[in-house]
């Protein structure tokens, strides 16, 4: 178990590194944005690559985020039954979705983009818009999200065990009123704030 | 039994994935989840009813198309956008200088803290956005004032719960955005036909609160003399508009008289905008008293919201910038003048772009498991299950709308608006379509809908947060010495009642008068041609838009209709003159005419792997032009918009 833990730390460790370093493509992306629409205004100029790129870099930020956000709890969760359960059963119910609903998701979809993205390195595929960016970089971004996702996948499905078996505390009642459920109303990550 | 439930798929997927979602496993794994379980169920299945189930493996092999089709949507980018303009707002403090100096503005008269906060509600979600911070940022600084001055304490928070989900529905708001992104039409054009019933309904909770203050002036007292701060001066305030508007006037028939028209009105606007707030901090730091401390302050205070408002709304209205710049060129004005103010520093940039990476992650995923449920609903053709289901609802049109007025608020309850939108509002808009409802119009009433589930308790989020931050024990105001009661929640609960009352007449209204929303199609359009753009087999006319996703495959798109023909013409006859291919919809390519800023064209191979033989993808329709972003937000109007109009 000791060892499980271990891998589990280390996989975090990367996945929010990963997510924390791609967050700031938000900053690139409304930056470029903006240039774009004052250049395009003011000079009377548009250039499909930079347009492309708005959207290449926030494909990347939740591609990229998505095994953080998971490792946050960050997705939405629907808990107006399960808030009133035990922290025990939640892990269960977690535990046997992550090995039911997410680990088949992930594994179909990266075994699924592989080919995807293979055909298009292989091809040198490029955007179809007149000088727009070379396509295989953003398609890359959906395999290697999923990748992470993956490894994240691991990471839960070993925390939730040690959850259940008490080598790791249960997590504290984040799931009540305020938890995920109102996350999902708008902008606000309260614990983030 | 096998043949039974491979006759009824379709109600037995949607109903059991959402009971699944109850399990509180996270909606967008779950939606994914779903999809590929009754993926698998309807390929075994699909066998015995090979009429209502076109379901193979080979189908499966689109799904990173997919996912990559969600990538390359340009509509979705004013999400992000949005988000960050408003958590940078939100730490530079403007929620507490707009409370602050309009309380004292209205404080005077009765009911004036409640105007204030409605008011500032309002500013705040047209520029915010952010249903949590508005509540919150009025829970903390105007509930105690208002509670310090003897306000009623349900009106009181009554007031603040519904000012906040004001942010809902006053563009730019998310809910608008995914709405138009889902429905198929443009942004820009959302935000034209919402902006009337958003006024509207400010106007409403404006005249709630002036009818109680004769009902029960107890309840709504004005400010004691000695807490108005900035003191009279409310002469010199109105001066200062006069002589602001006045240089509008004269500096556009004078210096820009030779613009052209938007221009000349921006520029003028500008100007004037641009004095008044250097006469106010010239008189502050020069310590002139030219102005009044109030006018001083009031000036100094309001003027960058609302060139910020002007800089977002008024850009997009104009159609100088799709809605995504607009999002662009708001979060940049937000971060300068967050600066300016000095209250931008890295942890606060830090927080903010985490927050706003987490929140459309989990946006988008929801809208990618909702793609993976999709192509599995549709397979099962729950489409048309549904359609049947929703067309034969007597009363046409109207029973279609309250139907759904109803089904959705009751959803509301329990589901957040992205669900609502990216599962439910795709199977919606092809019957709204067929029964000739103007899209743009029923989304306003869906918007107006969700808004309201924000505050209907026990579920409405709007609650949840003012719960988060009034005091749950009796506390002791250090201005007055008084001992003030805790607030409980009942007694919020009573004070949204009215509000609830207001929404309803109000969804009614739109539905009356549907001439409050459709008006945004007297703005000038560009003529289609269809002709001159490449025709696909499916008979989708591309109309330069991004046509690239029809991909001569039948009729498109869960997750986005409309995109260019694919909708109005081409869904009609694509879906007829190509029956052999038997695919079940697919959208490809997001919704690149949403918004009609070109999404960039898809390629044509959307679907390499399927070997289906005859029907094989046309060649890629034409690139999206160079200057496809020119067309601005009424680019992509012209082809997503259903074919009648009432």
């Amino acid at each position: 178990m000791r060892a499980l833990l271990a891998l589990s730390r280390g996989i975090d460790a990367v996945t929010r590194v990963i997510g924390q370093a791609a967050a700031w493509l938000i900053l690139v992306a409304v930056l470029v944005s903006a240039g774009n629409a004052v250049i395009r205004k003011a000079f009377n100029m548009s250039s499909n690559s930079w347009l492309e790129l708005q959207w290449y870099l926030f494909g990347a930020v939740f591609m990229l985020c998505a095994a953080w956000a998971l490792q946050r709890n960050a997705h939405v969760r629907i808990d107006v039954i399960t808030a009133h359960l035990r922290a025990r059963t939640r892990a269960w119910i977690d535990l046997i979705c992550h090995l039911l609903f997410l680990a088949p998701f992930v594994l179909l979809m990266t075994w699924l983009s592989w080919p995807f993205f293979m055909r298009s390195l292989a091809s040198g595929e490029s955007s179809s818009n007149a000088g727009g960016l070379i396509l295989w970089p953003a398609k890359g971004l959906v395999l290697l999200g999923f990748i992470v996702l993956i490894a994240q996948t691991i990471s839960e499905i070993i925390k939730r065990i040690a959850h259940l078996t008490g080598d790791l505390p249960m997590p504290a009642a984040d799931l009540g009123e305020t938890g995920g459920h109102s996350t999902a109303a708008d902008g606000e990550i309260a614990h983030n704030a | 039994m096998l043949e039974l439930i491979a006759h009824n798929l379709a109600p037995i997927m949607f109903i059991s994935v959402m009971g699944m979602l109850l399990l509180g496993y996270p909606v967008a794994l779950t939606l994914a989840a779903g999809g590929l379980f009754f993926f698998v169920i309807g390929v075994a299945l699909s066998e015995i009813s090979p009429s209502e189930i076109n379901l193979f493996w080979p189908l499966l092999r689109a799904q990173p198309e997919r996912v990559f089709g969600i990538m390359s949507n340009d509509t979705l980018l004013a999400i992000p956008f949005f988000t960050f303009m408003g958590l940078i707002l939100e730490r530079s403090g403007m929620a507490e200088d707009l409370l602050d100096t309009i309380g004292q503005l209205f404080g005077p008269i009765r009911g004036g803290l409640a105007y204030a906060v409605i008011l500032v509600g309002a500013l705040l979600a047209a520029t915010t956005g952010v249903v949590a911070a508005s509540v919150i940022a009025m829970g903390l600084i105007s509930l105690p004032i208002m509670q310090r001055y003897g306000y009623d304490t349900s009106v009181a928070t009554g007031t603040i719960a519904a000012s906040g989900t004001l942010a809902q529905i006053v563009p730019p708001s998310l809910v608008l955005i995914v709405m138009a992104d889902q429905l198929g039409v443009s942004v820009g054009d959302m935000y034209k036909g919402a902006l009337l019933p958003a006024l509207i309904i400010t106007g409403g909770y404006c005249s709630y609160i002036f009818v109680l203050s004769f009902l029960r002036p107890k309840a709504v007292p004005a400010l004691p003399i000695e807490d108005r701060t900035l003191g009279n001066g409310i002469w010199s305030l109105v001066v200062v508009m006069v002589l602001a508007v006045a240089v509008y006037v004269v500096s556009g028939r004078t210096l820009y008289a030779d613009m052209l028209p938007t221009n000349r009105l921006v520029a003028a606007a500008t100007t004037a905008v641009v004095l008044a707030y250097l006469v106010a901090v010239a008189n502050r730091v020069f310590g002139l008293s030219v102005l009044s401390k109030l006018a001083e302050q009031v000036v100094i205070v309001l003027i960058p919201p609302l060139a910020l408002i002007f800089l977002v709304l008024g850009t997009i209205f104009l159609g100088i910038a799709t809605p995504t710049e607009g999002g662009a060129m708001g979060a940049v004005g937000a971060l300068i003048l967050a600066i300016a103010k000095r209250r931008l520093d890295f942890a606060t940039l830090r927080g903010a772009v985490e927050s706003t990476a987490m929140l459309s992650t989990f946006v988008m995923f929801i809208l990618i498991g909702a793609r993976v449920f999709g192509l599995t609903f549709y397979g099962v053709n729950g489409n048309v299950w549904l359609e049947e289901l929703l067309l034969g609802l007597p009363g046409g049109e109207y029973g279609f709308l309250i139907v759904v007025t109803v089904v959705v608020f009751i959803l509301g309850c329990f589901l957040d608006f992205f669900e609502i939108a990216f599962i439910l509002v795709p199977l919606l808009a092809p019957v709204a379509q067929t029964l000739g409802i103007d899209l743009v119009w029923f989304g306003v009433i869906l918007g107006i809908n969700l808004q309201t589930s924000f505050l209907t308790p026990p579920f409405g989020f709007s609650l949840f947060y003012l719960r988060s931050v009034v005091p749950t024990q009796d506390w002791t105001d250090e201005v007055t010495g008084r001992r003030m009661p805790a607030i409980r929640t009942p007694k919020i609960y009573r004070g949204v009642l009215p509000y609830i009352a207001l929404q309803f007449a109000m969804i009614l209204l739109v539905i009356g008068v549907p001439s409050l929303v459709t008006h945004y199609q007297d703005t000038p359009r560009r003529p289609v041609v269809p002709a001159s753009a490449p025709a696909t087999p499916s008979g989708t006319q591309s109309g330069g838009q991004s046509g690239g996703n029809s991909l001569g495959l039948p009729p498109l798109n869960f997750g986005g209709p409309g995109q260019s023909g694919g909708q109005s013409s081409g869904g009609a006859t694509g879906g007829s003159s190509q029956p052999s291919m038997g695919l079940p919809p697919l959208d490809l390519n997001g919704t690149g005419g949403g918004s009609g800023n070109g999404a960039p064209a898809q390629p044509s191979m959307g679907l390499p792997p399927l070997d289906f033989g005859g029907g094989a993808p046309a060649p890629a329709p034409a690139p999206a032009p160079e200057t496809a972003p020119e067309t601005g937000p009424s680019g992509g109007i012209d082809l997503s918009q259903p074919p009648s109009f009432n």
